[in-house]
Formats: C-alpha cells, structure tokens, sequence
C-alpha cells in the first residue's frame, strides 16, 4: 500500500530544520497510516482465522472438554490425542502408533510412538496417559470411571486399559467422542497446576502457545519437533470476530485468511467474491422433525400416515438450496449423521406434496389439521420457518415457537414439548449412542419407545461381534424410517471461506469436522 | 459542605447496594448457565457438579451474600466461561475502552457544539432545521447499521481502514464515528435548547442593547453559560461509552468492556455481567457525585437547601 509519498522528491539536505510544521503533521499522519497498513498486511509465514465465537482458556484443557466440538478446534493445533479422528480414519493412532483389544474385549493395549514429545520437550509416557485418563472431568468422565477398572503402565513405551465388563464402545468415547484421549504432561501440570496450565498451556501438538487475549485472539507457533511433520505455516493467529459481516469484510479485505461461520446471503457473496473460496464442512448434525405425541393414541401424529405426510411434504433440497446453497447433505437419516459407524443409508427422502395430502386425507384430515407448536433452537428458525410454509402447504397447520437454544436443549430434555420438535443432534458417539439418546426408553431425548427397537437396543449392546451389531444397528434405523419416528430434513453444512493466500486449507478432511484440522497440513500458496 | 457530601455519598451507596441487588438477582432470571457450558444431554450429575463448582447450588441469598463478601474484599468473582477474575478481564480492556470513548467523545462534542450553536443562533431557519434532521438521524439510526455501512464503505469498497480489531490508530476511527455518531447527535440537541435559554435571558438582552458584536455575545457570554449542562451530560455520556458500547464494539470486534458484557450475557456468566454492570455503575455514581459536590461548591443554594 502506497504511503502517499512516493513520487515525491527526496527531503533536501539539512533534513528536519527544513520541514515546517505542516510537513511534520502530514508526514506523522501518514506514517502512522503507512505503519497500520503494515500490520494490517499479511505476514508472509502467519495465517489469521476469523473465529464466530469468544475463545476461552478451557479449550486449552482436554480435561474439561465438555462434549461440543468447539474446543477441538484449538486441541487438534495445541494437543495431540493417543486416537483420534483424522483423514482418512475416524480412528488414527495419533501418540499411540498401534491400539489393540483383547480377544474377549476387557482391555485395549496402547504402544506410544517413538519420538512424542511435548512441547518443553519432555517425551510423551504412559504415566501422562494415565495421569490424562484420571484427571479428565469433562462431560463423560462419568461413563468413563464406571466402565474402565484401572489403567496401567506396561512399560516405557506400552499403556493398558482394563475395562470391567466388554465395552464395545470404548475407543469411540475415549478417542473421539471426549478429551481423555488428549494427552497433557504430567510433570509440567504438577509443576504449575491447573490455572497456571491454562495460563501457559503445553501440548503435545503441532503448534505452541504464545499469547492468549480471553475472548479476543490467540496466537500459536509451529512446533518443530512434532512427530508427524513439521508444520508448513509459521505462525497461526485466532483472532475473534463475532458479527458475521464483520468476518466476512475482513476476509474480502485479507486482514484474515479464513473466515468461520459465512451463512446464507453472506455466503452467496462469498462465494460471488474472486480470490475467495467457499469452503463448506458437512458436520455431524442432522435435522429433522419430531413427533413427539405420536404414542398418544388420541394425537393425529399416532397414525403413521400423518407423519409420513409431514415428512413428503419437507422440500428438503428446496431449503437445503436456499439457506446452504446446496452443501448441507440431504441423507434421510433423521439422527444418525453420515460418517458414524454403524451408519445405514435410508432412501433418499422424497418429496411430494400431492401425496403428503392424499395420506392425510387417508388417515381422516381431508382438509389438513391444526398441528399446534412448531419447537426450534431459535438459532435454526430460519429451517423452521421454511419448514413450517412446507408442512401449511399440505395442510399442516403450525406455528413456529423459536427459543433459545440452551432453554431449548433444556425442555426439550426435559420432555416438555408437544406437537412438533426441530432436533439437531449434534453429539459425538456413533450410531448406538445417537439410537441410546434419541430412540429407545429412557433415552435423553425420546419422549416414548418401541418395545422391539428396546429390544434390539439391548442386544446390540452385548454384542462384540462387529458384523452382528452392525446388522442390528442397521435394522434398527431401518425401523425408524418405515416408522417415520423421525422426518428428515438434512445434514447441516457448515459454511467458511478462506482468502487467497491459503494453499491447503484442510477444512473438510477430517469427516464431520467443521473447523480446519490437522493444522500441520495446511498450507499458504507458494510453500 | 460536609454534611451534604455525606448525604450525597450515603445515596450513592444505596444506589450501589440497589443495582447490585438488581443486576444480581435479574441476570439469574436469564437461565441456568450450566445449560451453556455442557454438550445436549448431559446428565443431571454433570449438571449439579458444575452448580457446585460455581456455587449455584446454594439459596440465593448465600450467593448474594458470598458475593456482597467477596465484593466487599475487592474480588468480584471469576468468570465461568474465562475462568479468569473478572477484574483482570475488565482492567484487560479497560484501555481499549478508554481510548474509544475518548475518541469517539471529542467526535460528538466536535460534532454536536458547533452544530448546537449554529442551530440556536439560526433558529427556525435553515441550518436549524438541518440540525434537527441530523439529530432525528443520529438518534434514530441504529449504531450497529451505522457500523456495518462505515465497513462496507470504508473497508470493503474504498480500502481505507481496517474491517474490524484493534492495535493501530486506523482501527479507532470507523468505531469512534459509529459510537459517536449518537451521541453527537444529543449533543447538539442539548447544545440547542441549552443555546436558546441563554439567548433568551436578560444578561444576553442587556449585552446586545449595549452594543456588544453578535459573535462576541454567542462566544462569550452565551457559549459558556450554555456549555455547563453539556459538559455535565458528556461526563456521563462518557462512563456509558466506555461501559455499554455494546453493540459497536462487537460490530468492529473491538476488544472492549462493551463486547465483554455482550460475551457475559451471551454465555451466562454471571460474574462478568455483575461486575461489568456494577463497575460501570460505580462510575457513573462518583462522576455524578463529584459533579454534585462541584454544583454545591459553585452554588451554596444548592449545599443549603433541605
């Protein structure tokens, strides 16, 4: 950026006794515009994220991870986990090079990789995987201590987890679905304790602390000595940004180089916008609709034929067009996202207003019926409302009742909705755990059951065989299709934007992972 | 004299014990910020042990008293979602906040004196009305709107100034116009009508019928007269600049008191809300009293009435 004062001639010899006062002023001025520019201007080994939300200090600390995957978006940079989800494998040993279970499944071997080491360069050990194991307290840490007896140091290099009783669900809780697989040093958390860890936090990942302003930026360096690659890019700056337009000026504008969280018309011009690229990240959260009366036999929603109306009657790529321009996935499967193990792929949800009337008048609502309460996070109003015309159309009639998201989460646990809910599942787990929170009695969600998905719930769960559960999981969703217990609508796509600069971004290659993982393989053009 | 600043000094702690009485007791009407820091479907243990590690778990009025205690010793609490003391997050941005307010303060008088004047010397006449329509606008428009079309122009088609941040005195310029914008425009209008009550007065009349130049009149004996109420409401316009720029300073991802108030409410966390409302509070009760106490000694009617 021109400063003004080129073109001009060169000062006269005699230098400051021959600058008036004017001169000064102007010449101070725009140096100090010469010297913004200047740090507004890309640094040529730095990439800038534009972040939606407020980073804090707990998302240097695997310990609290409290379930949302927010906080993996600083881990995958700061930490390293013995598994956890990378591309090509929801599964990749990460600091453990190999996993092994036992033959009647009581006990996974971990062996540690030959040259982990943290940050201050101590190396990674089994007693930091076992101090990292107990001292997690986040969200699962519950299930965790109930299910695995004791962990034990083999020797150097070999770590063991002792369960009490199979649990064919292990390595999913302990590498994707909380942070007790992330590993912290022992030593150094000792030496400084929990708060000095969060002031000053050491990982084993591909980049170390620098700076952290609560709530406004975080600055991170590459560590040279991580064990997979030496990370491309120098130096990666988190900076907050919370209004959306904001994100994206900056991003047109190259103060940032990838921008979270571009949504509906802003992300149209994103996409309209030369030199930048829309990046979409389908996550883990389907929509969709529940009927939450439907085991009240006097309830419209009892009959199948109603439910099934209400599901042809969804424009799911209709709305998925308007409001994600295309990218969320529209996959049929009402709670269990594509990419989960123990997947099953429904049909493709059909759309059909015609028949959507012709079941209800089947089912004795010839001219439609009044549907009471449509429930969403009021965060997603916007899939309600067109939701919401989709269903007036063939003559469900709804109003939609936004609410804010926590209180949602709240009531909608608590079972205090009736009529029609939004859902948007968005825990980690697999199948069996989307089906335990959503599907079968008593499951955090489910405001009712069947007897035989109850049953086959049971069973899968005492399964070890993975091609028996597998089938069982299968017929199970399979059931919640042809109950229509759920209507699909889709899996929610995630939209970014990165700037010109970025070679790799890596959004997108870590399966349902909405933010740019792993770090270390991201790159700016020209490197 | 004495008396009088105990009483006033004694109205003001009543005015503080009743704002922290309100913010306390409201901002748990907002919900239960355990529903925020946990993942859809936690159980109720997790729940409770995050109450019991915050201290929600207890009666109301021994987390009120905790927090009067805790107060009362100078600690206003750690936040929840920071994890850090709210006094060090609020003192972390307390010079970004400063420095906006000032900024954006000179704009409005700069902005909102002249055109004050102007309007009252002119009265009823062109530059009157152009002033009434520049503070139906600057009134009337949101500051977020105003925020978002400086981008667009400034940054997005001009490239003139950065989008949004902090750190360069480039980043001050489009935040301090959008905060000040409305304050400049009740600037003017005070300015105005403070105006027109001096013009009006005889000490004006008896300056005019002897002869003194129109400019001389304005400039001398009227502006100052006039300036005293202004300059009393820009003391506090000033405390709510640097406390409640809420919306601007989230806009320009400036990193503020204001945007740390909107991330308090946003996540629940109480203690961040409290002490940012109460700090504020606190602020706006001393500059009102030491203006109180200025009135009383300028003016002894004021320190001797009942």
């Amino acid at each position: 950026m021109s400063s003004g004062l080129v073109g001009r001639e060169p000062y006269p010899a005699g230098g400051i006794s021959m600058i008036g006062r004017r001169d000064f002023l102007v010449a101070t001025g725009l140096g100090l515009m010469t010297g913004a520019h200047a740090a507004v201007a890309a640094s040529p080994d730095q990439l800038t994220w534009g972040v939606h939300v407020s980073l804090a200090p707990t998302w240097f600390e695997p310990a609290e991870a409290s379930g949302i995957i927010t906080p993996f978006m600083v881990f995958y940079a700061l930490h390293d986990a013995m598994v956890k989800p990378m591309p090509g494998s929801a599964l990749a040993p990460c600091l453990a090079e190999s996993v092994k279970a036992s033959e009647d499944g009581r006990s996974y071997e971990f062996v540690i990789r030959e040259g982990a080491k943290f940050h201050n360069g101590d190396p990674v050990t089994p007693t930091d995987v076992k101090f990292s194991f107990e001292r997690y307290r986040g969200i699962a840490h519950g299930l965790l201590q109930e299910r695995v007896a004791a962990v034990e140091a083999l020797d150097a290099h070999r770590v063991r987890f002792q369960l009490k009783e199979p649990w064919p669900d292990f390595l999913t809780f302990y590498a994707t679905a909380t942070g007790s697989g992330w590993i912290v040093p022992k030593a150094y958390l000792e030496k400084v304790g929990d708060d000095g860890f969060k002031k000053a936090p050491i990982g084993a990942g591909p980049y170390k602390f620098v700076s952290f302003t609560p709530g406004v930026e975080l600055i991170l360096e590459a560590f040279d000595g991580y064990w997979r690659k030496k990370p491309a890019v120098k130096r990666l700056v988190f900076k907050v940004i919370p209004d959306e337009s904001t994100r994206l000026a900056a991003l047109k504008l190259g103060e940032i180089d990838v921008a979270y969280s571009v949504r509906g018309e802003l992300a149209e011009q994103l996409r309209k916008t030369p030199g930048l690229a829309l990046k979409p990240a389908v996550v883990q959260a389907p929509f969709c609709l529940y009927f939450p009366d439907q085991w009240d036999e006097k309830s419209p929603w009892h009959d199948v034929r109603v439910r099934k109306a209400a599901s042809l009657a969804i424009d799911c790529n209709g709305i998925n067009e308007a409001l994600t321009l295309g990218y969320s996935e529209v996959t049929g499967n009402s709670i269990v996202p594509k990419g989960y193990d123990f997947y099953w792929q429904p049909p493709a949800p059909e759309y059909d207003p015609k028949k959507a009337k012709q079941l209800l008048a089947e089912a004795g609502f010839p001219r439609g019926f009044d549907a009471g309460t449509y429930f969403c996070d009021a965060s997603y109003a916007n899939i309600g409302e067109s939701v919401v015309d989709n269903l007036l159309a063939a003559g469900i009639r709804c109003k939609l009742r936004p609410v804010e998201r926590a209180a949602f989460i709240k009531e909608f646990g608590e079972k205090k909705y009736k009529n029609i809910i939004q859902a948007g599942p968005g825990a980690f787990g697999n199948a069996a755990t989307r089906i335990e929170a959503h599907l079968v009695k008593g499951g955090v969600f489910s405001y009712g059951s069947y007897p035989d998905i109850d049953a086959l719930y049971q069973q899968q769960a005492a399964e070890l065989d993975r091609a028996r559960r597998e089938a069982i999981l299968f017929k199970i969703q399979q059931l919640m299709v042809e109950r229509t217990i759920y209507a699909p609508i889709w899996q929610l796509a995630f939209i970014n934007g990165i700037g010109s600069r970025v070679g790799e971004s890596s959004f997108g290659r870590i399966p349902l992972f909405p933010y740019t993982s792993p770090y270390e393989d991201i790159t700016l053009k020209g490197t | 004299m004495t008396r009088y600043i105990t009483r006033r000094a004694a109205y003001c702690a009543l005015s503080l014990l009743l704002l922290s009485l309100t913010i306390f007791f409201f901002v748990r009407v907002t919900g239960d910020p355990a529903a925020l820091l946990v993942e859809p479907g936690a159980s109720a243990a997790d729940i409770a042990a995050i109450h019991h590690r915050f201290g929600l778990d207890q009666p109301l009025w021994v987390q009120y008293g905790l927090f009067m205690w805790s107060l009362a010793h100078g600690d206003l609490g750690q936040s929840f979602y920071y994890q850090t003391p709210v006094i060090d997050l609020y003192l972390s941005r307390l010079p970004n906040s400063l420095m906006l307010a000032g900024v954006a303060m000179v704009f409005s008088l700069l902005i909102g004196i002249p055109s004050g004047i102007l309007a009252a010397v002119r009265v009823g006449r062109f530059w009157d009305s152009a002033g009434k329509v520049f503070a139906l606008l600057g009134l009337s428009l949101p500051s977020f709107w105003v925020g978002l079309v400086l981008i667009l122009l400034f940054s997005v088609y001009l490239h003139w100034l950065p989008s949004s941040g902090a750190g360069t005195p480039l980043h001050l310029i489009m935040p301090a116009f959008a905060l000040g914008w409305y304050f400049a425009a009740a600037h003017m209008r005070l300015t105005r009508s403070s105006m027109l009550d001096v013009l009006g007065s005889e000490y004006i009349k008896l300056a005019r019928l002897k002869g003194l130049p129109e400019a001389l009149v304005i400039a001398k004996h009227a502006f100052k007269n006039a300036l005293i109420p202004v300059l009393t409401l820009a003391g506090i316009n000033l405390v709510i600049m640097v406390n409640v720029a809420v919306v601007v300073e989230t806009v320009f991802a400036w990193p503020g008191i204001g945007r740390l108030l909107y991330e308090g409410i946003t996540f629940r966390d109480f203690p961040v809300v409290q002490g940012v409302v109460l700090l504020g509070g606190a602020m706006i009760v001393v500059v009102n009293l030491a203006i109180d106490i200025l009135y009383a000694v300028i003016d002894p009617r004021i320190r001797l009435e009942r």
